[in-house]
């Protein structure tokens, strides 16, 4: 028997060696099944009828394991009808015929190898041989061979030879050792990252893991800060405000806590950090803390630079164009003056055409100049508006004046004023006008026919203030509402036509949007409600004036027109100190006063009123006096029946004091030392 | 001759209200505004023998309108020093407290206080007199 047995042993060696597609066992399948027969009694060969071996037969048939059984020559004694779709085979072609050399031809040849070493190792061993999964050849997935000697005392009698769908496993090992090796592959990334110090703290804020880039940053070892708290990392101050035990709070909350700031290496120094801190969990647990850390210094410093070098450049910019704008204003201002010399100097019809020409350019190089110079001294911040007293309607009179247009082209400029607008407001007429001016002009650069027209409306009132909306409704091309952000950016133009038609720097509306602003208003646009066009408004609170405040504006104040009264009126001046007498006289002979009579005192003065009653045209009458004061003298005047204008003069500026004279009768009042435009104003009153 | 602009006059004197005298001037001359100052400095001495003399009377009404009548000249002239010590005078010969604003019954107190202000203006004044006298030397 032994002699048999290593014939197989032998004919199974040589299948190895082969390790080919050679077939094996050539031999085999001319051997008589004779063996079989002096096998035990299970042999598939044998008809001896007994149930038990029908049944164990049975069971190898029918198992839905692809099996087969061999005989100890390796014959194929049975195969399981389940092996059909496995190997491909029919049972009943397979009997009797030798195995590994079916196996090599029709079943599995590239498996060759290995099924044929099973066999052996499992003859050998006289143990279980279970393969590695290999693919399967007809049926998809993974299969392991197991190949079961059965011996009978030292004698082989059967191998079996399963096949094992074991698919599932190798796909679950398969996603098992991809996650084995991406968690190798993140643990080498993060262990040797230099520039950013990644480690994991365990839930009470202590450090459980340190990478290169931690090592490097925060100079501790491994060996050092493993195990020690992460608020070693902050500075005394914070530690004191609790911060790192409460980013870990707001990690818990949040789900992620990011800050900057500075953080504390190991000898002290200090870095800026950028630290984000999230919660890790597993299976809903927390087992910890994931902390990256950067070191933001060198980029804190940089963005410091970069801004303070920004600020400087826009300073030195705004300087630059507002030095650059005023030195060519100057010589602009020069050129256009000569140049309007020039056109009157008789010229002819040809250099009248080319003067036009300069004149047109300079205005326009003017424009752009002035624009210019308004942009940067607002971007500085250098900019001022005024409180004086406005006047709409008078503004936009100015302006309509200014765009002389309707007579040669199809444009009309219309305007259309609220009845409602109060005449005078607080307000800066000049910046208002600047404003309107802008949208006007670009209304009329953008509109070819049609009309321009101006609106301003009272929109609201209260106590104090107006609130005042000017529009400019034009025909023009029109704005599409996206253009919003870009029409009022400096050096912007929607002006996308090639032939580049229209002129300017693309300040003007950026101006007026500053200017608004400054003003304490709004500016905006749309459509033209009625046809293709766009509005523009702004809106303005301007404050009322003070009841008080207008009072008799004193227009046309020339010093000519005081030398035409000068010569018709007569002043009478009261004051006792000769000095004041004096220089009064000679303030009033500059006025263009010739007749000035003095007096000493109020008595002195009275006298003189008595003498000539319809000689004085006005008296300059001083307070406080020897013999008889002002005051007394002025209530004489009034008893006598005289309504000549005595105008108060004294250095007792006390409050109350004026209201107190004009209870006494005079009509008006200067202080003492006398300014010399108050005393022109006061004559003029009442002189006029 | 040296243009107002040049001269330091330091705060004796207000510029701005001297400056409107000299414009009174004929062009390069300075004789208006030179008789006029020198007029007041004559002035100034005699209204302060005056007050001397007022003060020896304890005549309170007269030290009060001394005070007001060279409070009137110097503040034309701008010469703020003594315009302020004559409008104390003025003040306190009303028995009232410097500013006029509440009243100051004691005589005593307020003839003193006159004193004072009497010997404060005559040191402003020898301070203008000096300035004055170099400044039109100089014109």
């Amino acid at each position: 028997m032994k002699s048999r047995k290593r014939v197989a042993v032998d004919q199974l060696k040589d299948a190895i060696r082969a390790d080919s597609a050679e077939p094996c066992l050539p031999g085999s399948l001319h051997k008589p099944l004779s063996s079989d027969h002096l096998s035990p009694p299970l042999s598939p060969q044998s008809t001896s009828g007994h149930q038990s071996s029908v049944g164990m037969e049975r069971i190898f048939t029918l198992s839905p394991t692809p099996t087969a059984v061999l005989d100890k020559d390796l014959r194929v004694i049975l195969v399981s009808a389940s092996s059909r779709k496995l190997c491909n085979v029919e049972p009943d072609e397979c009997r009797g015929r030798a195995f590994l050399d079916g196996l090599d031809q029709r079943l599995m040849p590239t498996n060759h190898a290995i099924t044929a070493k099973l066999v052996q190792d499992a003859i050998v061993t006289r143990k279980e041989q279970i393969s590695e999964p290999v693919p399967g050849t007809d049926l998809p997935g993974y299969w392991r061979l197991r190949v079961l000697p059965i011996f009978d005392a030292d004698e082989l009698v059967y191998i079996v030879v399963e096949a094992q769908d074991v698919t599932e496993d190798v796909q679950r090992n398969l996603s098992y050792s991809t996650q084995l090796s991406s968690a190798e592959t993140y643990r080498i990334l993060v262990s040797t990252l230099r520039d950013y110090a990644i480690f994991m703290l365990t839930p009470d804020g202590r450090i459980a893991t340190w990478n290169t880039g931690a090592m490097l940053l925060k100079q501790f070892t491994q060996e050092e800060i493993v195990g020690k708290h992460f608020s070693t990392f902050y500075s005394e101050e914070d530690r004191k405000a609790r911060k790192p035990e409460k980013e870990l709070e707001l990690a818990l909350r949040d789900g992620k806590v990011e800050d900057e700031g500075w953080r504390v290496r190991k000898d002290g120094s200090r870095f800026w950090a950028n630290v984000i801190i999230t919660p890790v969990y597993r299976d809903g647990e927390l087992t910890g803390f994931s902390k990256v850390t950067r070191d933001l210094t060198e980029r804190k410093a940089a963005e410091a630079r970069l801004i303070a070098a920004y600020e400087e450049a826009s300073r030195l910019k705004s300087d630059f164009l507002a030095n650059m704008s005023h030195e060519i204003r100057t010589p602009m201002h020069g050129m256009l003056s000569a140049l309007s010399l020039l056109t009157d100097t008789g010229l002819s019809k040809e250099q009248k055409e080319l003067t036009d020409i300069i004149d047109e350019s300079g205005a326009i190089l003017l424009q752009v100049i002035n624009d210019i110079l308004d942009y940067s001294k607002l971007s500085s911040g250098s900019f001022s508006i005024s409180k004086d007293v406005l006047n709409i309607s008078e503004v936009v009179a100015a302006v309509r004046r200014c765009f002389k247009v309707g007579s040669n082209n199809d444009l009309k400029l219309e305007v259309e004023l609220d009845p409602r607008l109060p005449k005078f407001a607080q307000g800066d007429a000049l910046r208002y006008r600047q404003i309107l001016q802008n949208l006007v002009s670009n209304a009329i650069k953008f509109t070819d026919q049609g009309y321009v027209q101006v609106k301003v409306t009272l929109t609201g009132e209260n106590e104090d203030s107006y609130d005042i909306r000017t529009e400019v409704i034009d025909t023009g091309i029109g704005v599409s509402l996206e253009s919003e952000h870009i029409l009022f950016t400096p050096f912007t133009q929607l002006d996308k036509f090639s032939t580049k038609r229209y002129k300017g720097t693309g300040l003007g509306l950026s101006i007026c949007k500053s200017l608004v602003e400054l003003m304490g208003g709004t500016i905006g646009f749309g459509p033209n409600p009625e046809q293709h066009g766009s509005i523009f408004y702004f809106t303005l609170k301007l404050n009322k004036l003070d009841a008080r405040a207008p009072a008799p504006p004193i227009p046309n104040t020339s010093d000519t027109d005081l030398k035409e009264l000068g010569q018709k009126k007569t002043i009478l001046l009261v004051e006792d100190n000769a000095i004041n007498q004096t220089i009064m006289v000679r303030l009033l002979r500059a006025f263009g006063f010739e007749k000035v009579d003095v007096a000493g005192d109020g008595q002195e003065g009275l006298r003189l009123v008595k003498q000539k009653p319809l000689t004085y045209n006005l008296i300059l009458m001083d307070i406080s006096m020897p013999v008889m004061d002002g005051v007394t003298a002025t209530k004489e005047i009034r008893r006598l029946g005289h309504s000549i204008p005595i105008i108060a003069m004294t250095a007792n500026a006390l409050k109350g004091d004026e209201e107190a004279y004009l209870a006494e009768g005079m009509n008006d009042y200067v202080a003492k030392p006398v300014d010399r435009k108050l005393l022109t104003q006061a004559l003029l009153r009442w002189l006029r | 001759m040296s243009e107002e602009g040049d001269f330091e006059f330091g705060d004796n004197v207000d510029k701005a209200a001297f400056e409107q005298i000299l414009d009174m001037d004929e062009e390069e001359e300075r004789e208006f505004s030179k008789s006029i100052v020198f007029g007041f400095l004559e002035q100034a001495e005699q209204t302060f023998s005056k007050m001397d003399a007022a003060m020896k009377d304890k005549n309170l009404e007269e030290l009060s309108s001394l005070g007001h009548f060279l409070k009137g000249s110097s503040a034309t002239l701008g010469f703020t020093k003594v315009k302020d010590e004559c409008e104390k005078i003025q003040h306190y010969g009303h028995k009232k407290n410097e500013t006029g604003e509440s009243d100051e019954p004691d005589e005593e107190k307020c003839l003193r206080l006159i004193g004072e202000s009497i010997a404060e203006a005559k040191r402003a004044y020898e301070v203008v007199n000096g300035l004055m006298k170099q400044f039109y030397a100089d014109a």
